[in-house]
């Protein structure tokens, strides 16, 4: 049984210096988005390797919006995903995707 | 400039003065704002790391907590039942000094000056503020129920509802009850800090008893007229599994406690006598939100403006968490202090930068329940600032509930809580 103070550990060492700089109100906005994501999926969209959650910094920005809207639509099932997802504006998903998916 | 030394000027608190003369004329605020954060759990914590992350590690940031370690009431069950260890919930804060720099001080809060912008320590310390955010969680109104006080510092009754000594005490006193004892829980009116926790006690207590004491029984004593969280889900689970074992009294609304007899007195129903006793009284805003008259909602809990979370009562003292007078549907959550600490954080760095304020944050909750060792339920929302009503609101048509209790969601579950965690202090 992994404890709570082994996952801040790990996490920890693999979160350093991933964050990018925010010099304008509209980065902040939308880093404040995105972080709405950070509970389940990790701050900055990196969650631990073994934690059974999907590690969404993984796919690209245009994987991750396509995947979001792929829920929001009803065209992927889920748990979680399909109910979270109808929460947010298309617009909103797209910040997110732009936030925490890979850029090419 | 070498590495090491860069990463200490951008990360050390002792470097923000140096790197002072650098900023701009709009970060200077900024830069020279002390920022109190009061309260480690799961509001506190993170504000505290997302001030020095949103604000490129450039906030003075100090966080004041009486704790060594933190303690999650998410999972906390799970000792009840004796599944997990007290190890299995706790954390030290290091993380948060040595990843961002959050300066630490180990103490209380006596009192709070809001005109002088000062904060008391319990040591003596007094330290100024240009913001404070306050996270105070909640406080149990054991006066609400004659004899409770008492019996609880006796420890006839025990509330475990802070996770903390006496989560580990009940399950102490679980183990220690004969086959056949009657493990009976009470829940005050909503609105209580996790609505859905008492009904994964009882699912997780029952679910040892079924396999340790199967002739005993968990009686839960309800104010409330139905369960107030997943209810269709818990009371399929505990027809399916615990038969027998659960024995469920709605409109159960505890009015007093005799301790020598270890007796619950109600209402309107006759009394109960039971052989350990999860007395959970009605709770408020933690006290020091209530001493220093933030408590504008009926005496209980903080109204803020929740563009920004600061307290209506006063200016600069930004108020997160259980504490809160919630948005309508919004749960007073571990899940949702974090991320009302987040929209926080965001406003009081745009504050001091003197850029506009975030006109339509969003939150989310997600909470899972188990209803066994094995499987899970979830419960999620999303609530979008309506500027209009100056108030969070619940999105028609998101959120909901699982369809059934999955061992999926249990392992979901437990990635939940790693996560979070993990966002909260690493």
């Amino acid at each position: 049984m992994k404890s709570l103070a082994y996952s801040v550990l790990l996490l920890a060492s693999l979160s350093s210096s991933c964050w990018a700089q925010i010099s304008t109100a509209d980065q902040l906005d939308q880093q404040g988005l995105a972080a709405t994501c950070a509970n389940c999926h990790g701050t900055n969209g990196k969650g631990l390797p073994n934690a059974s959650i999907p590690l969404i910094s993984q796919l690209s920005s245009e994987e991750l919006l396509a995947q979001l809207l792929a829920y929001k639509s009803g065209n992927r099932s889920g748990t979680l995903m399909p109910q979270l997802t109808k929460g947010y504006t298309d617009a909103q998903l797209e910040s997110i995707a732009n936030q925490l998916g890979q850029k090419p | 400039m070498n590495n090491s030394r860069r990463h200490f000027l951008a990360h050390g608190a002792a470097g923000l003065s140096l790197l002072g003369g650098f900023s701009s004329f709009a970060r200077a605020s900024l830069d020279k704002a002390q920022i109190l954060v009061i309260g480690g759990g799961f509001g506190g914590a993170t504000a505290a790391k997302y001030l020095r992350l949103f604000s490129n590690n450039t906030a003075n940031v100090i966080l004041i907590e009486p704790n060594a370690s933190f303690l999650s009431c998410p999972m906390s069950n799970f000792v009840v039942a004796g599944m997990r260890s007290m190890a299995d919930i706790a954390s030290p804060y290091d993380s948060l000094t040595k990843h961002h720099g959050i300066k630490l001080i180990r103490d209380s809060v006596s009192a709070i000056d809001p005109d002088k912008k000062t904060v008391k320590l319990s040591s003596g310390s007094v330290i100024g503020y240009d913001k404070v955010v306050l996270s105070p969680g909640i406080s149990l109104m054991t006066n609400s129920i004659e004899g409770l006080a008492k019996a609880n510092q006796a420890g006839v009754t025990l509330q475990a509802w802070k996770a903390g000594p006496e989560t580990l005490m009940l399950y102490k006193q679980l183990a220690a009850m004969h086959d056949g004892g009657v493990f009976a829980i009470s829940i005050p009116e909503a609105p209580y800090r996790c609505p859905p926790g008492p009904y994964e006690r009882a699912s997780l207590v029952a679910n040892y008893l079924k396999q340790h004491k199967p002739k005993s029984k968990v009686l839960i004593l309800d104010a409330n007229q139905d369960i107030t969280s997943k209810g269709a889900l818990f009371k399929k689970a505990w027809s399916e599994q615990y038969s027998g074992l659960i024995e469920y009294l709605p409109s159960h609304n505890v009015t007093g406690v005799d301790a020598k007899t270890k007796t619950l007195r109600f209402e309107v129903q006759d009394d109960v006598r039971a052989d350990v006793l999860n007395v959970l009284p009605a709770m408020s805003a933690g006290e020091i939100a209530i001493k220093t008259g933030l408590a504008n909602a009926n005496g209980r809990w903080v109204n803020v403006d929740f563009l920004n979370f600061e307290a209506t009562a006063t200016r600069d003292i930004h108020v997160l968490g259980d504490a809160i007078q919630t948005a309508p549907l919004m749960p007073k959550s571990g899940h949702m202090a974090n991320q009302h600490a987040k929209v926080a954080a965001a406003a009081i760095i745009a504050q001091l930068n003197d850029w506009p304020i975030n006109p339509a944050p969003v939150v989310n909750n997600t909470c899972y329940s188990f209803v066994s060792e094995q499987a899970a339920v979830h419960i999620a929302s999303v609530h979008q600032y309506d500027a209009q009503a100056k108030t969070f609101k619940s999105v028609p048509g998101a959120g909901g509930l699982s369809s059934e209790p999955s061992n999926t969601e249990a392992s979901y579950a437990w990635g939940w809580a790693h996560n979070i965690w993990a966002d909260t202090l690493a």
